[in-house]
């Protein structure tokens, strides 16, 4: 046992890398909301009339609205007129045209982080749309994109340049009523991306949004819309860091996916905010909706995510399945270690005929973490030989953390099969002792086995990501038992 | 939560007209408990589907309605009824609408040391017993069905197995409801001292096409190396509304054995809490059954305490017609409890386009050198099965009927009380569609 406690202590000792802080100027709102602020946020961003109206209703919407409390998190409650609504780097301000004119120390920072900016206009690969508090700094290969049809620009600019797009599905998915994070994500939402892959087309290349919290007291709350028209395909990568700052700063994002007829969006995050210190001080409070539904017949819809950062994750990706043989899946692995955090799992709801899903969930807990998967399947009246299969595993390190398993199944269809297996456990000693016996260290054996736990869900990451994904669970674990 | 319903409110306006009919109206502490309960009730009413719990299971109908509690001039029994229900190996104690009935009991030769009395006579008998032993094994913050019961009971048994006893004979508490709108709420106390082994069985039935209201609560104390099995056997009328909840606490090395066949009832809805000490072990099989409009749900709670305890779950529901099943399993394993090793399962067949099941099996684990799992299937019968008896020249209906009959049996057979088998066997085949061709094939 002694070798596996140091082992969970090198893991645990770990630095968080993108813990520094850019220092740029910044034009920002004085903390506080109330009508005024959404209107002066809707005028900066030169919004249509529609959008005000939009947020308006969001606004007095929210306002009836009560903190939920139901997930197994814990948490002082936030004080919404604590938070700046709105920062965004100066020269954002006049609008560069292309990276040349952007802020050196903005390149710097993505640079920093691994997300070259530059170094992506020349190298083909990933198309990025850099979110640096709550504005979009800069988007790659947009001509690109352009020729081939597909619209990947920041949301402020959709609002701008596409405003039948965004007004026709906005709101349809996670509509301005939804809940308490997603109804003040819509009255306050600063920018996000925005892509619309049109009929036929299959995106050239991998889209990608790297989110970044600089500023102090500021709460990022981006949008992002995709759309996949009749036979397009999608994949869309998303990461995210912030600073090292003892308060906690909440991050409250909607993502909507909407797939049409036999398209198919892929959607990744690797989730790498701020988790806090080692006394569970600072650290993002992630609380984010997402949801797509697969609005045609054979469309499909894919979330994978790898969550490692956040003091608090409070997120469940759906997918309603609209369109008869539409599928969803959901591949998640969520690693908590210290006092973070974690209620996490997704949402299937089944309307149309011979709709299938799939739910893997992997979760690891260290230290004195918590963590939770909360799932539901939905299979409604109509969705006949709907089929469903999750599955939930939970890896326990230490004899302080702790793993929950919440799943809940609702059929209301006899022909519909629904599968649902969980299994908590820790590392066996066995597996342990048979790789020592084969001449592996305590600290590669661990590591090795946590890896195969997750392979399931690292293999459906796109490869750039299954990389980092891997390197980043080993910063998170490295050397602990599980 | 904020408004109480109408019923709540009369059920405490009515209160101080049968408080003095209660058992135990002369003891203080008693009494005492008993309006404590009463205003808990007063405040929350019964529990509403905001409550999380609660959240697949409307009460409403119940609230909507108003139980009378005993009257006095009881109603007649049903004879051939209670001989149907009644085990004949057992010592049995007969309730009649809630109230104890001593002519229709029998449950004479008890061995040394023994104690089955009525509540009722017991708080004369054993008041400190009964006294340091109520409302012991109810860990978590008592609901509106438990307060009510509380507040309300009306008669119940106390066991008392001794030390080392060994009681060969079952006991069975056999309920039965014979006035329209009547009220059971009975209380029931178990307790198995060190070493000691029983087995009890709990029948709940009514007569004709009642519409009443059962709410009962039974409390099992288990001692060292104790073991108690015991059974609820449940097919009241198919307008009766149904709460019975069951709390269990374990010492070490004790073992607790539940049985649940669910079969009647218009709302039903029933409750096992378990606690387990160290090295204690805990088995619950359930079979639940809905058809018509019937409402079943199934709640169980297992918290593990203390490192190396057992426990295995497995309930199977099979829901036709409008039916809609609940199961709800919480297994909890404390920081404490290393070692734990537990596993839930949950299998449930819809016969029916609008039958519905809602399951939330979950897991909350707080230790880390354990093992835990827990699996949920929702189906029909699989095709391959039923091509496989119609290539063997069975027709499909009577092949369907098979299948489900044997996905039904496999929890039958997992009770080894050979008269309570046979009784379960016999009511589930009258519940399926073709009993006759059912019994031919066994």
């Amino acid at each position: 046992m002694s070798a596996n406690a140091q082992t969970l202590e090198q893991l645990i000792g770990h630095e968080y890398k993108q813990g520094f802080v850019t220092d740029v100027e910044t034009d920002f709102f004085p903390p506080g909301l109330n009508e005024g602020t959404i209107r002066a946020l809707s005028a900066i961003k030169k919004e249509p009339e529609f959008m005000l109206e939009w947020r308006l209703a969001a606004y007095r919407h929210w306002l009836t609205m009560k903190s939920p409390e139901w997930a197994h998190v814990s948490f002082p409650p936030i004080d919404y007129q604590a938070i700046s609504y709105y920062s965004a780097p100066k020269t954002q301000a006049d609008g560069p045209k292309s990276l040349d004119e952007l802020d050196p120390e903005l390149l710097e920072t993505y640079k920093k982080l691994g997300i070259p900016l530059a170094e992506q206009e020349r190298l083909a690969g990933v198309a990025v749309d850099a979110v640096f508090d709550s504005v979009s700094v800069a988007t790659t290969f947009k001509e690109k994109l352009a020729e081939a049809g597909v619209i990947f620009c920041s949301f402020s600019d959709a609002v701008q340049e596409h405003p039948d797009l965004v007004r026709q599905y906005l709101g349809t998915v996670v509509p301005y009523t939804d809940n308490f994070f997603a109804v003040l994500n819509s009255a306050v939402f600063s920018d996000g991306s925005f892509v619309f892959i049109p009929k036929g087309v299959r995106c050239p290349m991998e889209l990608s949004t790297y989110f970044r919290i600089n500023a102090a007291n500021t709460g990022q709350f981006e949008r992002t819309l995709i759309i996949a028209e009749d036979d397009a395909h999608v994949s869309y990568l998303e990461g995210c860091t912030a600073p090292m700052r003892d308060e906690n700063q909440l991050h409250a994002a909607v993502v909507e996916l909407i797939a049409l007829d036999r398209a198919e969006i892929k959607y990744s995050t690797v989730q790498n905010w701020y988790p806090g210190d080692k006394e569970g001080k600072g650290g993002i409070y992630n609380f984010v909706t997402k949801r797509g539904a697969c609005r045609g017949v054979r469309s499909k819809i894919s979330w994978t995510q790898v969550e490692t950062g956040s003091a608090i994750t409070w997120k469940y990706p759906g997918c309603i399945l609209q369109g008869d043989h539409s599928v969803g899946e959901f591949y998640s692995v969520a690693v908590t270690n210290n006092y973070q955090q974690a209620d996490t799992g997704t949402k299937m709801i089944h309307i149309g005929k011979n709709t299938s899903s799939t739910i893997i969930s992997k979760g690891i807990s260290a230290g004195h973490a918590q963590n939770s998967y909360r799932g539901l399947v939905k299979i409604l009246k109509g969705a006949e030989n709907a089929r469903n299969y999750t599955q939930c595993d939970s890896l326990l390190i230490g004899d302080r953390c702790g793993a929950h398993t919440f799943p809940y199944v609702v059929v209301k269809q006899p022909t519909a099969r629904v599968e649902h297996e969980a299994s908590t456990s820790k590392i066996s000693e066995d597996q342990l002792f048979f790789c020592q016996q084969r001449g592996l260290s305590m600290e590669d054996a661990v590591s090795m086995i946590v890896n195969g736990f997750c392979k399931e869900v690292f293999k459906e990451l796109p490869m750039e990501f299954a990389v980092e994904a891997q390197a980043l669970l080993g910063i998170s674990l490295e050397g602990s038992v599980g | 939560m904020n408004t109480v319903s109408q019923s709540t409110a009369r059920y405490v306006a009515d209160y101080d007209s049968i408080a003095s009919q209660l058992p135990g109206s002369g003891l203080s502490w008693l009494q005492a408990m008993r309006t404590r309960a009463l205003s808990q009730f007063s405040a929350s009413g019964f529990p509403s589907p905001r409550e999380e719990e609660w959240k697949y299971t409307n009460v409403a109908p119940i609230e909507r309605k108003m139980f009378l509690p005993r009257r006095a001039i009881p109603g007649s029994v049903d004879i051939g009824l209670l001989g149907r229900y009644r085990l004949p190996d057992a010592f049995t104690l007969v309730f009649v609408d809630g109230g104890f009935d001593a002519g229709l009991s029998n449950f004479s030769g008890l061995p040394d040391g023994v104690v089955i009395a009525p509540l009722s006579e017991a708080l004369g008998r054993f008041p400190e017993l009964v006294r340091s032993r109520l409302g012991g094994c109810i860990e978590s913050e008592p609901h509106g069905f438990i307060s009510f019961n509380t507040a309300m009971f009306s008669d119940g048994v106390l066991v008392v197995l001794p030390a080392r006893t060994v009681l060969e004979r079952p006991i069975q508490l056999l309920h039965v409801a014979t006035q329209p709108e009547s009220l059971c709420t009975v209380r029931h106390l178990i307790v198995a001292e060190n070493s000691a082994k029983g087995e009890i069985v709990e029948s709940f039935v009514g007569q004709e096409d009642l519409s009443y209201l059962t709410a009962s609560v039974c409390e099992v104390d288990i001692g060292e190396n104790a073991a108690v099995t015991l059974h609820k056997f449940q097919a009241e009328t198919a307008k009766a509304f149904h709460f019975g909840g069951i709390y269990v606490k374990q010492a070490q090395h004790g073992r607790f054995e539940h049985h649940n066949c669910s079969f009647g009832g218009l709302l039903v809805r029933s409750e096992i809490h378990v606690g387990l000490d160290q090295a204690s072990e805990c088995l619950l099989n359930g079979l639940f059954l809905g058809s018509g409009r019937q409402h079943v749900d199934n709640h169980t709670r297992v918290d593990h305490f203390k490192p190396y305890g057992i426990s295995r779950e497995v309930y199977k529901g099979i829901l036709d017609e409008r039916a809609r099943g609940v199961f709800q399993g919480r297994m909890i394993v404390h920081q404490d409890a290393q070692k734990t090793d537990s596993n839930m399962t949950n299998r449930n067949l819809l016969l029916s386009v609008d039958a519905e099941i809602d399951t939330k099996p979950q897991l909350e684990i707080y230790a880390d050198d354990v093992k835990c799992g827990h699996g949920v299937t929702v189906g029909q019968l699989e095709e391959e099965l039923v091509f496989y008896l119609r290539s063997r020249g069975i027709d499909e209906p009577s092949a369907r009927n098979m299948l489900t009959f044997a996905f039904a049996n496999e929890m039958v057979e997992k009770i080894e009380y050979e008269s309570l088998r046979s009784l379960v066997l016999e009511e589930l085949i009258s519940r399926l569609p073709q009993a006759s061709a059912i019994k031919e094939w066994l």
